[in-house]
């Protein structure tokens, strides 16, 4: 019952390095191929992609840690729309989503996201490079740090390095065990996306580690669950009033 | 590359908050403002407070940090702002702003590894490219 690792790192954008695109093209095959439509609905149910249209329609307008990002996002001047800014697919190896920073869009593992809950933590997970796409001048193609850093926040603040998904991944560990998962799906996201070896990859997530680990923006907390996600929420909503007044 | 303070947004919030109000030894005179109120309302202080003293919050935290939680700044928090809703306590009101501050200042101390954006990408809203070549 092994999570597969949620790809957190660009697609391919021109101008890459040839290494870099073999490598994202691999995961995510239709992203290169030229004059390929959109995939549209199929006129029975229960296609993957299907599924994977309705659990995200769900996952946009029910699950608090999605909410408060696209509301942060839409304050930082990032709207996102569902039908330009997501997109499901299939996708080669055991990666669940991507998010494409040369065309501004969330890609969804539509053969791989396995139900609503991994729904949520991927687009949650995604939607956090997406914000940090829009909030900074993030190099996602030639500054592993700056991937790096933005795989540690997803990481971190997904939900992906829950106790309870750990423990189903047969991660065992409690003390600070929250700390080596991000660093160690980091990582992973990393080499999924760049032809690189575990060493420099770990490398740049150990340099980074000290300030993205700690950077909790939009949530201002590690949201451990919804109650967390919602607390979190009600505190972006009230950031006019706690500014004006400390 | 190039990284940026995180308080940049913080810095311009807290001198949009503090503008207009008289300073006394070096400290803004915040009694003296009619229109001050807590940062968050009392029910927010007390719903962190529970939530910090839970026993699924000690797990959470000892996961992550190794450590127990601290939990006794929001119960003070939570008694200040009831102190100043009660008598408008200007010690109440200090007690809190000092307190909001440094939560603060604690969430920004690190420096960012990439330089934040002025304005949102030019292209985030733009079709995508096989949409523009239909």
């Amino acid at each position: 019952m092994a999570g597969a690792p949620d790809v957190g790192g660009p697609g391919p954008a021109a101008g890459e390095q040839l290494q870099q695109q073999h490598v994202s093209c691999q995961v995510f095959p239709k992203r290169l191929a030229q004059g390929n439509p959109q995939q549209g609905f199929l006129s029975s149910f229960f296609t993957s992609n299907q599924k994977c249209q309705l659990r995200l329609l769900r996952t946009l307008e029910t699950n608090p840690y999605v909410k408060l990002l696209l509301d942060a996002m839409k304050h930082s001047g990032c709207a996102v729309n569902k039908d330009r800014h997501f997109s499901c697919e299939d996708c080669n190896g055991n990666v669940s989503g991507g998010f494409d920073a040369s065309t501004s869009q969330i890609v969804l593992c539509q053969n791989n996201i396995r139900n609503q809950a991994h729904m949520n933590r991927v687009v949650t997970h995604e939607l956090i490079h997406a914000f940090d796409h829009c909030r900074a001048h993030v190099d996602w193609f030639t500054n592993l740090r700056h991937l790096a850093c933005s795989e540690v926040r997803a990481a971190n603040l997904s939900g992906d390095c829950s106790l309870v998904n750990e423990i189903f991944r047969f991660h065992f560990g409690l003390k600070q065990h929250h700390q080596t998962c991000v660093r160690d799906r980091a990582t992973l996201s990393i080499l999924a996306v760049r032809n690189i070896s575990k060493e420099v990859a770990k490398n740049a997530v150990d340099e980074v580690f000290e300030s993205c680990f700690n950077d909790y923006e939009p949530f201002g907390r590690i949201p451990h669950n919804k109650t967390y996600a919602r607390y979190a929420h009600r505190d972006f909503q009230n950031r006019d009033r706690y500014y004006s007044n400390i | 590359m190039s990284v940026e303070h995180h308080g940049q947004f913080l810095h311009s919030s807290l001198a949009g908050g503090l503008r207009g109000r008289a300073w006394r030894a070096g400290r803004p005179d915040m009694a003296e403002c009619s229109s001050w109120q807590p940062p968050r309302p009392c029910e927010a202080y007390r719903a962190e407070w529970n939530l910090c003293r839970s026993a699924r919050h000690f797990l959470h935290h000892y996961y992550v940090h190794g450590e127990r939680p601290a939990c006794e700044q929001w119960r003070r928090d939570l008694a200040s702002c009831r102190d100043w809703e009660e008598r408008r306590s200007a010690e109440a009101q200090r007690s809190l702003c000092e307190s909001e501050r440094a939560r603060v200042q604690a969430a920004r101390k690190h420096i960012l590894v990439w330089a934040l954006r002025q304005s949102p990408p030019a292209d985030w809203h733009l079709p995508l490219p096989q949409e523009k070549d239909e």
